[in-house]
Formats: C-alpha cells, structure tokens, sequence
C-alpha cells in the first residue's frame, strides 16, 4: 500500500508536515468509526479498515526512516521494506563504539556523558537526514537499482542512531524512576 | 395560530457519559437544550462513592450508605475496586494496605469473599456502582440510551476489556470507552473553543494518566500518552495511614485488624483533604475497641511522606513530552482533571515542571463525565456539532513473546487507533500442528515483565517440515484501545479457530453467566432485552439510510432505490413483529442492499477529505516555481 497515495500526497522526503497533519485529520473526519456508528454493520466495516489504512499511512510518512523506506519502495527497493539489511562495516565499527561507551557511562551511572553521547549522535542524524533530503529530491523518477542502494545505506544509517536515541531514552528513564 | 411543539421530555432514551472513578463515580448527560450537566442524588451532590458493601441479609448497598458501613463491615465493604479492573489474582495490588479478604481464585481473576459466602469479582463489583448511576439516570431521564465509560489513557487492555465487561452486567449499551484526559479535554476544549498543543495531567484516586493532545478546530488530536494505573491519591493516603497505624503500636502492615486499616485510610484521607486549605491539621481518630488517638500533621510533614509518588508523575511527562516531539515552551496550556490535583503540591509540582501555570477554572471532579456526556451525544447523532472528533492512541505497546522470552513489538505505544498489524511465523518441528503464541502488553524487553493478555493456541497447521508453515497472526485494536487477534494459514490459505485464553479476563461464557445471574427471570429478560435492541438497531439504520438515500440520490444507480426501498420496507414490517431474529436478518438484508451505495458514498467522502490538496499544491507549486526563479536572478544577456 502506498501510503502517499493512502493520503493523496505528492511522494517526497522532505513533506509538509503541516499538510499531513490536515489531510490526515480531514479524512478521519470522513472514515473514523466515531462518525459511522448508525451505519450498517458493512458500512461499517468498509470504513473502518479503510480508517485503520489512513492511521497506518500517517504513522509511516510522520516517521523519517518509514517514510523513506517507504519512497525506497516506491522506486522499487525490495531492500526498503527491511527484508534484508546492508551491513556497512564502516558503520558497524562506529555504532559499536558508540554503544560501548555508553554501556560504559550507563554503569558509571554517568548521565552527563549519556547527555554528550546522545548530542552527538543526534547531530549525526541531522547530517545524514539532510543528506537524504538532497539525495531524494535529486532521485530521477526512474532510478536503477545502483542509484538506490547508496540511500538504503543511509536509511540504514538513520535506523542505528535511532535505535541509539531510544536506547539513551531508556536509559534516562530508568535514571530518573530510581 | 400554528401549534407549538412540545418535546416529550421522557420521549427518547438519552445516551449518557460515566466517570467511573477510583474514589467516586459520576453520570452525566447533554440536555436537550443547554450545556451538558452532571446528575445529582437527593443532596444535590454528583459524586457517588465507588464502595459497594456486600451485607450478610444478602442485599448490596452502594455510594455513601456503602461509605458510612465500610468501617463497620471493613470486609465486606469494596472501597476503590477500580484498582483491582483486569488484575490477576497474585497482583501486587493484592499486597498493599487494604482491609479485603481475597478469596482462593479458581480462575485468574482477583476475587473477594465477603459476607454471606459470595464471592465476587472486581468486574461484577464495578457492575453494581454503574446500576446505581443508571437508576439515577434513570430517575432523571426516564430511559436512558447508550452510554460511554470513561478509563484512564494508561489502562491495558485487560482493564479495558474489564471496564466494558462490567457495562455490559450492569445492562448497559456501551457505545464507547473514552479515555479520561482527552474526556476532560473536550469538555474543556469545547467551552474555551482554543486551538494549540495541552497537556492534561490527571492525578486521579487510584490513577495517573498524562496525555499531550492538539486541538484543531473540534478535532482533538492525541499525540502521545503515559501514565501509572497504579498511582493515585489512595497511595497518599496509605503513606499517611501507615504513619497512624505506627502510632497506634502496629509494627507489621501484615498484622492489623481490617477494621483499624479502614479507620487509619479513612483518617488519612480526611486530613489529606483539611491540608488543602490548611497548614496544620489536628486529628482525632476514633481507634476501633480503644481511645481515641490524637494525631497532629502539617503540610510540610504530608508533603515529605507523599513527595516521592508525585515525583513518579514527573518520569511519564517527561516521556509522552518526548514521544510526541514537542518541549514545555510550545505547550499553550496544562489541564487539570482529578481530585488529587487539589494537593497543593501536587500544583506546585506541575507548575515547575511544565514552566507554567495549570488551567483549574474547571471543576477538576465533574469534568471528565461532562466530556464522556459530550461524546456519547456526539456518538448518538444528536451532537451539535458534525466537526468535532476524538483521535486517541494505543497507550502501552502490544507484542508477543519471541524466543528466549523477549518481546517482539507488533504496534508501539502512542499508535493512533484503531490500527492494526500483522505478524508472520513459522514452526521450528516438522510436523509441528499447532503454535503457541503468547501476547503482551508493556515498554519492558521482557515479556514476563509486561503484562500477560493472552495465550493462543493456534491448531490444525497441516503438517509439513519445519519453517514451512506460515501463520499470519492478525491484531486489530479498535477505537477502545481493545485488542482482537486473528490467524490464518498462509500456505494452504485457511483460516484457523484462535482459542483464546485470556490471561486476566472474564471469558465470554463467564459474563453470560453472571449475567443470567443477575436476573431473576432470565431467559425471558434477555430476549426481551435482545427484542428492544433489535428495534433500537433497526429503527437507527432505517434512519441511518433514509438519511443517506436523501442526501446522495444522485449516486443512485438506476434501480438502486427501488430494491433498498423494499429492503427497508420489509426491515420496518420485522420490526413491528416480535421475532428478534428475524429483525436481524432483515437489518442484514438492508445492509446488502445498501452495500454498493455506501461504498460510493464512501469513495466521494475520501475525495472530498482529498480535494483540499489541489489548492493547496497549486498554492505551493506556484510559491515554489516563483522561489526558484528568485534563486536564478535575472537571465545572463548572452
């Protein structure tokens, strides 16, 4: 399901995300079971699978990294849909760098050096964000298999320091409830 | 001189909102004319106290009656059963300071034994709390409709299923369970008529909810929620009853009578309420069999013994800050709802946390069943307003158990409902012919630190070699936060029976039973029950399609009308039988009939939701061809 489509939106990274909040509350107006409840049971039904297929588009394109995978699969990158990941050495060496110093600064129950940890992975993602802005915006429509795989890579990228970024999350959580 | 109009007060049943509280409960509705109101009993007072006493002639007394016996019948007198909606019978809540005798448990479900040998649950104990709000509806509205419940955001869907479970005994027609924050948002949202980004932080008696929400225009958006279901104003008052019970020579919790517990709860409350407004409260607690004890508290002594549970609140907002993305400088207000957020600290702790000063210009008590009245108007179709929508979201993450009993996240917290995903697995035997699946509920990695809902058994997998077989587990979670679970054989494409075990619920066959039980003439009760709703469900749809047939004609294909005509024809004559099967039949035949219709109408619905793209991408097409050229500068002249 193309979830641009779902939300009639022009497929693109860099979305409005004004605009899909207003198209996606205008058409849960139209299709949420709350409006439909005198409705036959059918009806219904009709609308609600088709509410739960709005949900399901907004929650891809308001995320950086489903949303891209989402435009990968657009263009026809089997890859985008997670089946198999590209494991960049390079990349492999320094997030498990990263993630050892902060297991480090997690036992040393050291919340500044998390803090400092998480800065700098967050000004990471930002760089390889706008990267991926550019880099989509200059993707011809018709784009081979060799001219996706660079922006898989990123996409990639994105997912480990996000999964850094909830880790950090996690373990200020559990600072904080003790 | 034309005739007036005289609207039958009594005439049609109401649809009502309940806030079926921890500490107290209260019904609300929308009058006919004018703003939605709470319902008062013969003291002019809304609140009905959440105790129900079970008393040895047999009989059930409810709210303050059931209050003035509780420390008479400590026992047999439930005080606050909402804590106990949807737990297991070892539950920690089992643990704490309470003066109940739980019974041994066939089942998974806590149970109380109390007088006159019953035993009963917590869904058939909230059951009697909702009767009673519906006798009061009732002597105030004549019939009532349907009704929505309202449970706080951080409810699993265990409690959920519980709190509706308990609708259903008490013979209600539960349109909607409405979470208590965003209940309390539209009550607020509606009257102050502002757009922007809230948090309502509602510190409730037994519970803790904090939901970020945006309203935009009648559209109340929920981007994120947390809370504690464990967290509220009884755990005040039982760090201050402890400190009593300590001065009245107890050592051990373990050891004290149950009527004293009642006695030093009780006290507690009292002087948590006095140091609202003072600083100092001297208090004289009547000790059961022995003098009284007296007890002098301050504020500042209060506050040091409740500080760290208001702390808790702090850890929840700070993340649903964080899962919905924004900071407390681009909140434009905070929302008050519950009783505990009278506690002077309780205030103090939220202004600093958030930077700013709580909205408390609404009743803090009445706000949420207002909202719950609003919305169950809304959902009746008598709603005032056809742009007003709740948006909610799943409030804990839904997963199963993976191997090595870690959980596999199907649908993270803070999805907007309803959603629903799907899983694929395979077996890891040859031959393998059936599948355990076990679901939880919680942000743990582990799944025996989250919350059990379920375990299915999936059987009658053709056999064949290891990693073959593939079953897709489906899981929808509708616009009450409650989860369904579907699967099917991918290869040979057959559907398989779930055989649901629920791991914290009442099955199906036991609320059909408690609910026989609650009848003196059963059998015919029900049918005559199933007979009115028929009728209610027939009358509804017939208006649903007149409606749709008046309003889409031109969707009409030739001959449309003609055969949903006579649909609706043979619906009205089944409808004046008194055959509830056969009404039913004839609502699915209309359904049919209809079927193609509606999708059109469905279809035209999208594309008019849609057609705002076209102005505003023209818009920005236009404002972008215009940037770049402004980029170029004038053309080089060669």
């Amino acid at each position: 399901m193309d979830p641009f489509a779902t939300l009639g939106l022009v497929p693109r990274f860099d979305l409005d995300q004004g605009e899909l909040e207003s198209r996606y509350r205008e058409l849960q107006k139209a299709l949420h079971p709350d409006k439909h409840t005198g409705a036959p049971a059918s009806q219904r039904r009709m609308t609600l699978n088709k509410a739960v297929e709005v949900n399901e588009a907004y929650r891809t394109l308001r995320d950086d990294i489903k949303r891209a995978q989402a435009l990968l699969a657009l263009h026809g990158n089997a890859q985008a849909s997670g089946e198999r990941e590209v494991a960049d050495p390079e990349l492999l060496m320094e997030v498990m760098e990263l993630r050892e110093a902060l297991g480090e600064a997690k036992v040393r129950r050291d919340l500044t050096e998390v803090k400092a940890l998480a800065a700098r992975v967050d000004a990471l993602r930002a760089g390889v964000r706008s990267g991926l802005v550019a880099a989509f915006a200059a993707l011809p429509a018709s784009a081979a298999a060799a001219q996706l795989s660079p922006l898989a890579a990123q996409v990639s990228r994105l997912k480990y320091y996000q999964r850094f970024l909830d880790e950090v999350s996690a373990i200020e959580d559990e600072a904080e409830a003790s | 001189m034309s005739l007036m109009q005289i609207h039958d007060p009594v005439g049609a049943p109401r649809p009502i909102g309940i806030d079926l509280g921890t500490t107290n409960s209260l019904v609300a509705y929308v009058p006919l004319i004018g703003e939605a109101t709470c319902i008062r009993d013969c003291d002019l007072d809304p609140l009905v106290p959440s105790v129900v006493c079970y008393r040895a002639d047999g009989g059930v007394t409810i709210g303050k009656d059931a209050q003035r016996l509780a420390q008479q019948l400590p026992q047999d007198t439930i005080v606050s059963v909402k804590r106990f909606m949807g737990r297991g019978a070892g539950d920690a809540e089992t643990r704490r300071l309470g003066p109940y005798r739980f019974a041994a448990s066939e089942g998974p479900v806590v149970t109380f034994a109390v007088a006159g040998d019953r035993v009963v649950n917590p869904v058939e104990v909230s059951a009697e709390i909702l009767r009673e709000l519906k006798r009061m509806a009732e002597d105030e509205l004549g019939e009532v409709g349907g009704v929505v419940i309202t449970v706080p955001a951080y409810f699993d869907d265990a409690q959920r299923q519980a709190t509706k479970d308990a609708g259903k005994l008490a013979g209600l027609q539960v349109l909607r369970l409405l979470n208590e924050p965003t209940a309390a948002a539209l009550a607020y949202g509606l009257t102050e008529r502002q757009n922007g980004t809230f948090v309502v932080y509602d510190l409730g008696g037994g519970t803790f909810d904090v939901t970020v929400l945006v309203l935009d225009n009648g559209v109340f958006q929920v981007r994120a929620t947390g809370g504690d279901s464990q967290l509220g104003g009884d755990d005040m008052d039982r760090a201050l009853a402890q400190r009593f019970l300590r001065a009245m020579g107890f050592a051990l919790e373990a050891h004290v009578p149950p009527g004293h517990v009642r006695v030093a709860l009780d006290a507690a409350r009292a002087v948590k309420h006095a140091l609202t407004e003072q600083t100092v409260v001297e208090a004289e607690i009547e000790v059961p069999g022995d003098k009284s004890l007296a007890q002098r508290v301050t504020r500042e002594e209060f506050e040091a013994l409740v500080r760290p549970l208001v702390e808790r609140t702090g850890v929840a907002c700070r993340r649903a800050l964080r899962d919905a993305g924004i900071t407390t400088k681009e909140l434009d207000g905070v929302i008050l709802v519950g009783g505990s957020t009278r506690v002077p600290l309780v205030r103090k702790y939220v202004s600093e946390l958030f930077g700013r000063e709580p909205l408390t210009d609404i009743d803090p008590d009445q706000v949420v069943a207002i909202g719950a009245a609003i919305q169950a108007d809304l959902l009746a179709g008598q709603g005032p307003s056809d742009d007003v929508l709740l948006l909610d979201v799943l409030p804990l993450s839904l997963g199963v158990e993976a191997m090595g009993g870690v959980v596999e996240k199907i649908l993270p917290r803070n999805t907007p409902i309803p959603a629903s995903a799907a899983q694929v697995f395979t077996t890891y035997a040859d031959n393998q012919t059936g599948f355990e699946l076990h679901v939880v509920q919680g942000e743990r990695e582990m799944a025996e630190a989250c919350r059990s809902l379920a375990r299915f058994t999936l059987k009658g997998i053709p056999p064949m070699p290891a990693g073959l077989a593939r079953l897709q587990v489906r899981f929808d979670v509708d616009a009450d936060g409650i989860l369904k679970v579907a699967a099917r054989e991918l290869t040979t494409g057959i559907c398989q029976s779930v055989d649901v075990k629920p791991s914290y619920g009442l099955s199906d066959a036991d609320i059909e039973r408690m609910l026989l039980e609650a009848y003196d003439h059963a059998e015919t009760d029900i049918a005559v029950r199933a007979l009115r709703e028929e009728r209610v469900e027939a009358e509804r749809i017939v208006a649903a399609t007149e409606g749709a047939l008046a309003a889409d004609a031109a969707l009409l294909l030739p001959g449309e009308r003609e055969v949903i005509e006579a649909a609706m024809q043979s619906l009205r004559a089944a409808a004046g039988g008194g055959d509830h099967h056969v009404i039913h039949t004839r609502i699915e035949d209309l359904d049919l009939a209809c079927k193609p219709f509606a999708g059109r109408r469905m279809d035209r619905s999208i594309a008019r939701a849609l057609s705002g793209r076209n102005v505003a991408e023209v818009e920005r097409d236009t404002a972008n061809a215009k940037g770049i050229e402004s980029h170029l500068g004038p053309r080089p002249e060669h």
